[in-house]
């Protein structure tokens, strides 16, 4: 019978350990697959690490800009709204125009209601302001609202509910180049109506952003009207 | 030189059918083991060839190494720092002198006569 050596035995053992150990390894190398060396995970969890947090950073910049984007629009919306309603003072180019009664002597046979300002010539004015790109209108210093009428009492003109004297300072924001033109053609409104009867009317351009248009002082009250989904207010 | 080999294929053996894996984390440790073991296997060789193998001394320098250094790998660990480098590259140098020593007794002993003296590289 051979006889084991002492040395056969220990190399033996630490030579089993060795191959167990091996072949442990292998096995997990395998299966873990040739993508991913097994070396490069500390390597490869650190940076996992690293980046997650990275993201949990970025995803926080995200939702605060997101925020802040929210809050920006908010604003701009109102701001804007609040421009459209007349609520906030304006300033910008445009036309300061002033118009008064004719100052003309009149022949016996001329009727001179055709000679002053009625509450109309300004109405029809304004219109037509509107009606050439004007942004904001302004009466003797009164923005004219969304709502805003004119009327006559006796012989002053009401805009809303102030009284206006001549001469009618009308301050307009807009392309001062196109009202002008629009207010000016030929036949048109200023034409017919205003120069026609030689009632005093001017224009100033104001190529600077130096006309100002106060804000809207007139009610915004809403007593009789609601808010109706559109589909609903088409019907 | 019969026995070691028959029990290097039942540790194949056992570790191709062992049911359980090396975890990932573990892969230093598992470096570790396999140069411990390759060192006390060189040394052990070394050792026999020269005469002086001891199996109790041969066992426990096994395991006294294999704990020093799996030692070092857990400190490195904690602190994040490769100190295990120093175990492995200590028994790699310790596995190329046992390798050049085992291989200078082999060649005394079968080709060389000593009319020839000693070759010097190591």
């Amino acid at each position: 019978m051979y006889k084991v050596k002492s040395w056969q035995t220990g190399i033996g053992l630490v030579a089993m350990v060795l191959s167990i150990i091996v072949v442990l390894q292998l096995r997990t190398e395998l299966k873990i697959g040739a993508t991913l060396p097994t070396r490069r995970v500390g390597e490869l969890s650190q940076m996992f690490k690293n980046q997650s947090l990275q993201l949990k950073k970025y995803e926080l910049e995200i939702s605060d800009l997101r925020n802040q984007l929210n809050n920006y629009d908010r604003d701009r919306e109102i701001t804007r709204l609040k421009m459209a309603a007349g609520l906030v003072p304006l300033a910008g180019k445009g036309l300061r125009i002033t118009l008064s009664d004719s100052e003309k002597k009149l022949k016996d046979y001329e009727d001179p209601t055709f000679y002053i300002v009625h509450y109309s010539t300004l109405e029809l004015l304004v219109n037509e302001l509107w009606a050439a790109g004007a942004e904001a209108v302004a009466v003797n210093g009164y923005r004219v609202g969304n709502t805003s009428g004119f009327s006559c009492a006796g012989t002053t003109i009401l805009i809303d509910t102030k009284r206006l004297a001549p001469p009618y300072l009308i301050d307009v924001i807009g392309d001062p180049r196109n009202l002008k033109n629009a207010l000016m053609m030929r036949g048109g409104f200023v034409d017919t109506e205003i120069l026609a009867f030689d009632l005093k009317f001017e224009i100033q351009e104001e190529n600077e952003e130096t006309i100002t248009v106060p804000a809207y002082k007139g009610s915004i009250s809403f007593e009789y009207a609601k808010p109706a989904e559109e589909e609903e207010a088409k019907k | 030189m019969l026995i070691p080999i028959i029990c290097a294929v039942i540790g194949v053996l056992v570790g191709i059918f062992l049911p359980f894996d090396i975890p990932i984390n573990f892969v230093q440790y598992t470096a570790i083991a396999i140069l411990t073991a390759l060192d006390a296997i060189f040394g052990g060789i070394r050792a026999q060839l020269e005469r002086k193998f001891n199996f109790y001394r041969f066992i426990s320098s096994f395991f006294t190494n294999a704990a020093l250094a799996a030692l070092l790998a857990y400190l490195g660990n904690l602190l994040g720092v490769d100190i295990y480098m120093g175990a492995v590259v200590a028994f790699s140098i310790r596995l190329f002198q046992n390798l050049s020593i085992i291989r200078e007794e082999l060649f005394d002993r079968f080709w060389w006569s000593h009319a020839n003296g000693r070759s010097k590289d190591v």
